[in-house]
């Protein structure tokens, strides 16, 4: 166990050295932000910049502020979630192609605690995240429009903590699997087309991964099918530790591809 | 001027700036100890300095040269 620690500690300084604990979760806290604001002022900004005709008059729906909180998960599922993968899309293969891998893989070190530190700091490095891009948003809302009950709101937020490990662990097989560029792009077709060809044909299933975060926000509007909800849960942990285990194996089998 | 200065909703909008200030700050003192970029280092700064907030993340993101 004390390779794990000193890996653990490896990783923490990296992403620390690299601003990542500082800049990622300001960007969800803008992301998080931009949402309840621009709903609030839309009137004035249309009036502002919209070049309106003279006379158009337009209703605004009454938003509620799960509304509100839904639309800012929006955000983070689009920017967000492009903002994490491509800045962990090449913890493992960037260190390969760069030959800094050599200098650890010659010594005993166990791939699967390297694989988990990374795993470890990665989610760290997301929880904080959204801790902060809920905490703007909620914020945002409370004082413009209104406010939450806490308990559902602990509960989206956890499961959509539980999305960010499959989006993580996804991820990080990917880098461990291929180079670089092929890693991008299996890592952005899994998780984005999946959103999309859920959205699409998504109607015919309930239970999917992809259809987490929209559970999460469904918890707090109180109209969740809770077998569904559990099931989704369950089989999105489930294949969070198939893709670990997978990403562990290849990184040993691929070990061989570092630049000497 | 003055006046509309006032009527603007300070408390709401300062988190707002504050955050993309602070980021703003972090992507520059970044860039002016990191050793070589991708791209020249001066377009970097004006990409931060005057696009609000993407600037910044491109930066982060495709920027800095790992070595």
């Amino acid at each position: 166990m004390r390779g794990f620690t000193v890996l653990l500690q490896k990783e923490f300084r990296e992403a620390w050295r690299s601003w990542k604990f500082l800049w990622i979760p300001l960007v969800f806290a803008l992301l998080g932000m931009s949402d309840p604001l621009t709903n609030y002022y839309m009137m004035d900004i249309l009036n502002a910049i919209g070049n309106l005709p003279e006379g158009f008059e337009m209703l605004m729906p009454e938003l509620m502020p799960v509304d509100l909180l839904q639309a800012s998960i929006g955000q983070f599922q689009t920017i967000g979630l492009l903002v994490i993968i491509a800045s962990f899309v090449g913890a493992i293969s960037k260190e390969r192609a760069s030959g800094m891998a050599t200098l650890l893989y010659v010594r005993p070190i166990s791939f699967g605690a390297y694989f988990m530190s990374k795993f470890i700091v990665m989610s760290t490095v997301s929880l904080i995240s959204i801790l902060a891009g809920f905490a703007a948003s909620v914020y945002y809302t409370v004082v413009l429009y209104g406010t939450f009950e806490i308990g559902t709101l602990m509960a989206s937020f956890f499961t959509y903590f539980s999305w960010l490990l499959f989006v993580i662990a996804v991820t990080l097989m990917m880098s461990a699997a291929f180079t670089t560029v092929v890693a991008t792009a299996c890592a952005f077709a899994v998780i984005f087309i999946g959103q999309i060809v859920d959205a699409i044909v998504g109607a015919f299933w309930t239970i999917s991964p992809w259809k987490l975060p929209v559970y999460g926000v469904q918890l707090m509007r109180g109209t969740m099918e809770m077998s569904d909800y559990w099931w989704s849960l369950s089989i999105t942990l489930a294949i969070t530790i198939i893709c670990m285990s997978i990403g562990a194996l290849t990184m040993k089998k691929n070990a061989s591809m570092t630049k000497i | 001027m003055m006046e509309e200065l006032a009527e603007v909703p300070w408390a709401v909008i300062a988190p707002l700036i504050v955050v993309q200030f602070i980021l703003m700050i972090i992507a520059l003192v970044d860039l002016r100890k990191i050793h070589a970029t991708n791209g020249p280092k001066i377009l970097w700064v004006f990409l931060i300095i005057f696009t609000s907030y993407i600037g910044s993340i491109a930066y982060f993101i495709v920027g800095r040269k790992q070595s």
